[in-house]
């Protein structure tokens, strides 16, 4: 696809109007943002209710207020002879995270699956009014700290876009070179927790092997493994001169080739592939309904890609595949994250290749949707992650975010139905959800 | 008539007396029949070591001479029977506070019969007795605190079943009638054709008192499905079945050498009663459905040990033949004894929370009556076939003679050998699921919601009682074969040795061998060893002074949750339903929703309650529903057509018969 047809569709068809936007990324945290409103239309005319209106979604996701654990998806209330709740967590992901997923079960297969939220939440963005603009920052990457680069670049953005900041094109093709380091990290990390799961032990000790491998060219390239301060004035010093570029260049070659090596096993291996095949299908109508994103979405086979969709300066001069599966089960979120992989190296040999030379006129922010008001809008590892930014005089005023998490815990909880337990991680990983994203 | 045999007289009058005062006071009905019991108890034993006790004799009605005797095989089947209703009775006295002198009247009636049955030397008082059983049970069940709707067509089933046996006894009875001349209980005469109907007819009918498959609707229906008194299904489960199996084993034992194919029969239908009770007991969630199905589990081992016996006799090899037989007998007496526990364990559950659901039962019976903790135990292990345990030996000697069908001569009686061994130790392995089932969401679940200890010393006592004779036969069996060697012999018709010895440094005697020697079990053995082992663990800390292993004690571990909160704790139901949804196809299990659903696929703003079950049910049932379908169909059509209510139709049908029977007189003497 040429980057000229999406532009020559129906200007509303995917336009993110303030309107639009505002609707869905409110400050009290609404989930749902709608990437196809003409899909979301045209399900919309099949005569199925919408999802439940702002207020009652805000009334589920307030449970027990803020701080306090409470459900990310809608309450259902299921019953029957013999169920009961089979609570796991929130002590349920080792050391990284903390979340509970209350499993109601008749035993063996999986009635209602409820992740609960809230036990790390460190009221980090209420926090950030009044802040200087690098201090917030500061705060925003440590959210999530191995999807920091997107964050950060979906916070700067916003903030840019608030106070009509204008960016030097060097600084933005950086924040694109970090953010697909990062993809890549973040898939090749999903692919070794699956494969771990799976009991792939070859695999999954190639493949973490191969992830640690890219946080040590991040650490190399900007100073440190997680990219914290590494897009922010003033971070640690970058090795991004023609030297490093080509030394970057050089190293992730044989990376590249590696992973595809790595995949080509885990093809091979008819145990990884049965395990994820048909496990926790999404439906295409339900992630549309509820506002799947990233790979969660385009394994239904709807092909949204922020990078394409609302690009920004590099994506635009830049060629990037478009992955989509049909399927919508594990097996197709697995390769739409590998066929980005694939994408995501293509992309940083192009933006290595074409680094745009120091000086010239700095590129514009995005119109404030109002004044002083700015949305940020890129697409991480794991899908659309919006910012929306108030800011005044270099002070932060008041940030909202709708992450992908935000957005896909539904369709994960929604999958699960009918599933069995042994079911839980591949289904769990394959969405790359981190309860960190909504613990905020 | 000696002392033994007027014992035996009163014995069984003890029981009828015992009805008859039941009706105006009945604990004390209750009391009698507990002594009826203990005095059968004593002549059961008699038969067995002293010969056979003959009592009352009289003439019958039909000019037969009847009399009561208690021979080798009689004299076991009262002593099982005997053992299971003393604890019964006595149980009773306490159990029985709440409802009509009926059930009691009923009781002692059942108790009666099958004592009369068991003693009767002929068919015909046999045939009284049978009968006599079948309304007694019957009028047991309708006393059932359940729905009454429920009650009655469960004990409708019961009796429809109950009937059906007694016409194809009443069709075996005629056969050894026609042969023999007489209804006395002397070997069968004839053979041929005739034995092989008495035998079909026999075996039809017997199998549907035993509640094996096909017919193992009539053992957990009307147990279960009416929530039947625990006495009452205690009696049901333990001696009614019983007194099936005798009637088997007493014909049987009549018809002389049986060709291959009547073992074979015996063996198939045991089998898959095995598989089929086994399974369903697994995912019962019934405290008293669940012991019913294991009933039917259990009534196929004897089966399958009785066809073993069958087919070797036929194939004459007497060792496996007689080593069968002791594993049949056996496992009888073992099933006997454990299974009164379990229902009279349910009984006792029953009236600490107020339920038979094992879903709900679980966490709410705190271990206040130590005695009825530790005989429910030793039953459920017992069942489970867990050393040293009685149902440990009996299920060993099973399989013992299954291993040894490799001797059977045409292939495919070896192979019926090998796949009748599989299912059994398949069932062997789905009835641990069962009983660690029944045990652990009744007992051992961790009792933190259960209120006060509510103690009832009047059932804890009777239900320790046993589960002390259950551990007993389990370390002495090589004592109790030898003891069981005339009924053996009463039914073999040979004489036989019971196949105890002594093999490496175990004493003479002290090992129960299969073959010579195929395989051996030392009973006594295992808890000695056990004991020694404690020993030495406890020698260990005690002279080396390091005191008691120090114990710590902490809350489960719920993954940082707060354990054990109301609905998050597992529930019996979710324990088996991975067999559920395993087994689906002969399970026919199904996922029954009701309500709007789940908010994202009913496009609810906010979410309705909407309910999931899963759902299984005995495709035998579905068969005899349609039976019931189909019979109601042909008598409506009947009715429309043939019996419509109209006088001339009726008068026409009159004449046409008076006619026909002019003619025929006519006929066959003009």
């Amino acid at each position: 696809m040429t980057r000229s047809a999406w532009r020559e569709e129906p200007a509303d068809r995917f336009a993110l109007t303030p309107d639009r936007a505002l609707a869905y990324v409110a400050p009290e945290g609404a989930f749902a943002l709608y990437n196809d409103f003409a899909a979301r239309d045209s399900v919309l005319a099949t005569g199925l209710a919408p999802v439940p209106p702002a207020e009652v979604v805000a009334a589920w996701r307030d449970q027990g207020g803020e701080r306090r654990p409470h459900r990310l998806v809608p309450p259902d209330t299921v019953e029957g002879y013999g169920t009961f709740t089979f609570p796991y967590g929130p002590i349920s992901m080792g050391v990284p995270e903390s979340g509970r997923f209350d499993v109601v079960t008749y035993g063996e297969r999986v009635l209602e699956l409820t992740p609960i939220g809230g036990y790390k939440a460190r009221r980090t963005l209420p926090s950030l009014a009044g802040r200087p603009l690098a201090d917030a920052a500061l705060r925003i990457e440590r959210l999530a700290g191995n999807v920091a680069a997107a964050h950060v670049a979906a916070f700067l953005a916003a903030a840019e876009s608030a106070q009509g900041t204008g960016v030097p094109t060097r600084e933005l093709w950086t924040r694109a070179l970090a953010q697909e380091l990062q993809r890549i990290y973040n898939h090749v990390h999903v692919l070794g927790r699956i494969a771990e799961a799976a009991s792939q032990n070859v695999g999954s000790a190639e493949t973490h092997a191969l992830a640690e491998q890219i946080l040590r060219l991040q650490g190399h390239v900007f100073g440190h493994r997680w990219l914290f301060g590494a897009l922010l004035p003033g971070g640690p010093p970058r090795r991004l001169d023609l030297d490093g570029r080509r030394a970057l260049a050089a190293a992730l070659a044989p990376r590249s080739k590696e992973f595809e090596e790595l995949w080509e096993l885990f093809l091979d291996s008819r145990t990884f592939v049965d395990r994820i095949q048909g496990t926790c299908p999404v439906a295409r109508e339900l992630a549309v309904r509820w506002g799947a994103v990233g790979p969660t979405l385009r394994a239904c086979g709807v092909p949204w890609d922020d990078r394409l969709r609302v690009p920004v300066v590099p994506y635009t001069d830049l060629f990037l595949a478009l992955p989509h599966e049909r399927d919508g089960d594990a097996l197709a979120r697995v390769l739409v994250r590998v066929q980005e992989v694939r994408s995501s190296f293509l992309l940083l040999e192009q933006l290595l290749d074409r680094w745009p030379a120091d000086g010239g006129a700095p590129e514009e922010a995005a119109p404030p949707v109002a004044p002083g008001r700015g949305l940020g809008r890129v697409e991480a590892p794991s899908g659309d992650l919006v910012y929306d930014v108030r800011a005044r005089d270099g002070r932060i005023e008041a940030v909202a975010a709708r992450t992908p998490s935000d957005a896909n815990w539904p369709l994960f909880s929604f999958g699960m139905r009918d599933a069995v337990f042994t079911d839980f991680h591949f289904a769990f990983e394959s969405f790359g959800l981190v309860f960190a994203e909504t613990d905020r | 008539m000696d002392a033994w045999g007027a014992a035996l007289t009163v014995a069984v009058a003890t029981f009828f007396g015992a009805a008859a005062v039941a009706a105006i006071r009945p604990k004390l009905g209750y009391a009698l029949s507990a002594a009826g019991a203990v005095l059968l108890l004593a002549v059961a034993v008699e038969a067995l070591v002293g010969g056979p006790v003959r009592g009352a004799a009289w003439s019958g009605p039909l000019g037969d001479p009847e009399s009561l005797v208690l021979d080798g095989l009689s004299g076991f089947f009262a002593l099982a029977a005997a053992v299971v209703w003393i604890a019964t009775a006595v149980y009773s006295l306490t159990y029985d506070a709440r409802r009509s002198p009926l059930l009691a009247v009923c009781f002692s009636l059942t108790l009666g019969s099958i004592a009369l049955l068991v003693a009767s030397s002929s068919f015909l008082l046999f045939l009284i007795g049978w009968e006599t059983m079948t309304v007694a049970s019957y009028g047991m069940i309708l006393q059932a605190l359940g729905r009454r709707g429920r009650v009655f067509s469960a004990a409708f089933v019961f009796l429809v079943f109950g009937e059906a046996s007694t016409l194809f006894v009443i069709l075996a009875v005629a056969g050894l009638r026609v042969g023999n001349g007489t209804f006395a209980e002397v070997p069968f005469a004839s053979a041929g054709d005739l034995s092989a109907l008495v035998f079909v007819a026999s075996l039809l009918g017997f199998a549907l008192k035993m509640g094996v498959a096909p017919f193992h609707m009539s053992e957990w229906l009307p147990i279960a499905h009416s929530s039947a008194p625990s006495n009452a299904s205690a009696v049901l489960s333990s001696t009614l079945t019983l007194a099936g199996a005798y009637g088997l084993f007493r014909v049987l034992s009549l018809l002389g050498p049986p060709p291959l194919w009547w073992g074979a029969v015996t063996l198939g239908i045991g089998a898959a009663s095995v598989l089929l009770g086994a399974l369903f007991a697994a995912v019962s969630e019934h405290t008293k459905g669940l012991p019913a199905y294991s009933t039917i589990e259990n009534n196929g081992l004897i089966l399958v040990a009785l066809g073993v016996a069958l087919l070797a006799r036929a194939e004459g090899l007497t060792d496996l033949c007689v080593f069968a037989l002791f594993a049949a007998f056996y496992q009888a007496l073992a099933h006997a004894v454990a299974k009164t526990v379990l229902f009279l364990a349910a009984g006792w559950t029953e009236h600490v929370t107020g339920t038979f659901d094992l879903t709900s039962v679980g966490g709410r019976v705190k271990r206040g009556d130590r005695a009825a903790f530790a005989g429910t135990l030793a039953a459920t292990l017992s069942l489970a076939a867990a050393p040293p345990l009685a149902g440990f030996v009996s299920e060993w000697m099973i399989l013992e003679s299954l291993f040894q069908s490799y001797q059977f001569v045409p292939a495919w009686v070896q192979f019926l050998g090998l796949v009748s061994g599989a299912a059994v130790a398949l069932g062997a392995g789905l009835i641990v699921i069962a009983m660690v089932k029944f045990l652990g969401f009744t007992l051992l679940w961790n009792p933190s919601a259960a209120g006060a200890a509510r103690r009832s010393p009047g059932l804890a006592v009777p239900i320790g009682a046993v589960g002390a004779v259950v551990l007993g036969l389990g370390i002495g069996a090589p004592w109790v074969l030898r003891f069981l060697t005339p009924s053996v012999a009463a039914f073999s018709g040979f004489p036989v040795t019971a196949p105890v010895g002594g093999l490496l440094s175990v004493p003479n005697g002290w090992s129960i061998l299969s073959g010579s020697p195929f395989g051996i079990l030392s009973p006594p053995m295992v808890p000695i060893l056990l004991a020694i082992g404690a020993g030495v663990g406890a020698a260990y800390y005690l002279l080396g002074r390091r005191g008691a292993p120090a114990a710590r004690v902490t809350p489960v571990w719920m993954a940082g949750s707060p354990p054990g909160r109301d609905g998050e704790v597992y529930t019996s139901f979710g324990y088996s339903t991975g067999l559920r949804i395993m087994m689906s196809t002969v399970l026919g299990t199904r996922e029954i929703r009701s309500g709007a659903g789940p908010v994202s696929e009913a496009g609810l703003a906010t979410p309705e309650p909407y309910s999931v079950d899963l759902e299984v049910l005995d495709i035998f049932k579905l068969f005899y529903d349609d039976l019931v379908r189909g019979g109601e169909a042909l008598a409506t059509a009947l009715k429309a057509r043939v019996m419509t209510g109209d006088l001339g139709r009726y008068l026409a049908y009159i004449l046409v018969v008076v006619l026909a029977t002019v003619i025929y007189v006519a006929a066959a003497f003009g």
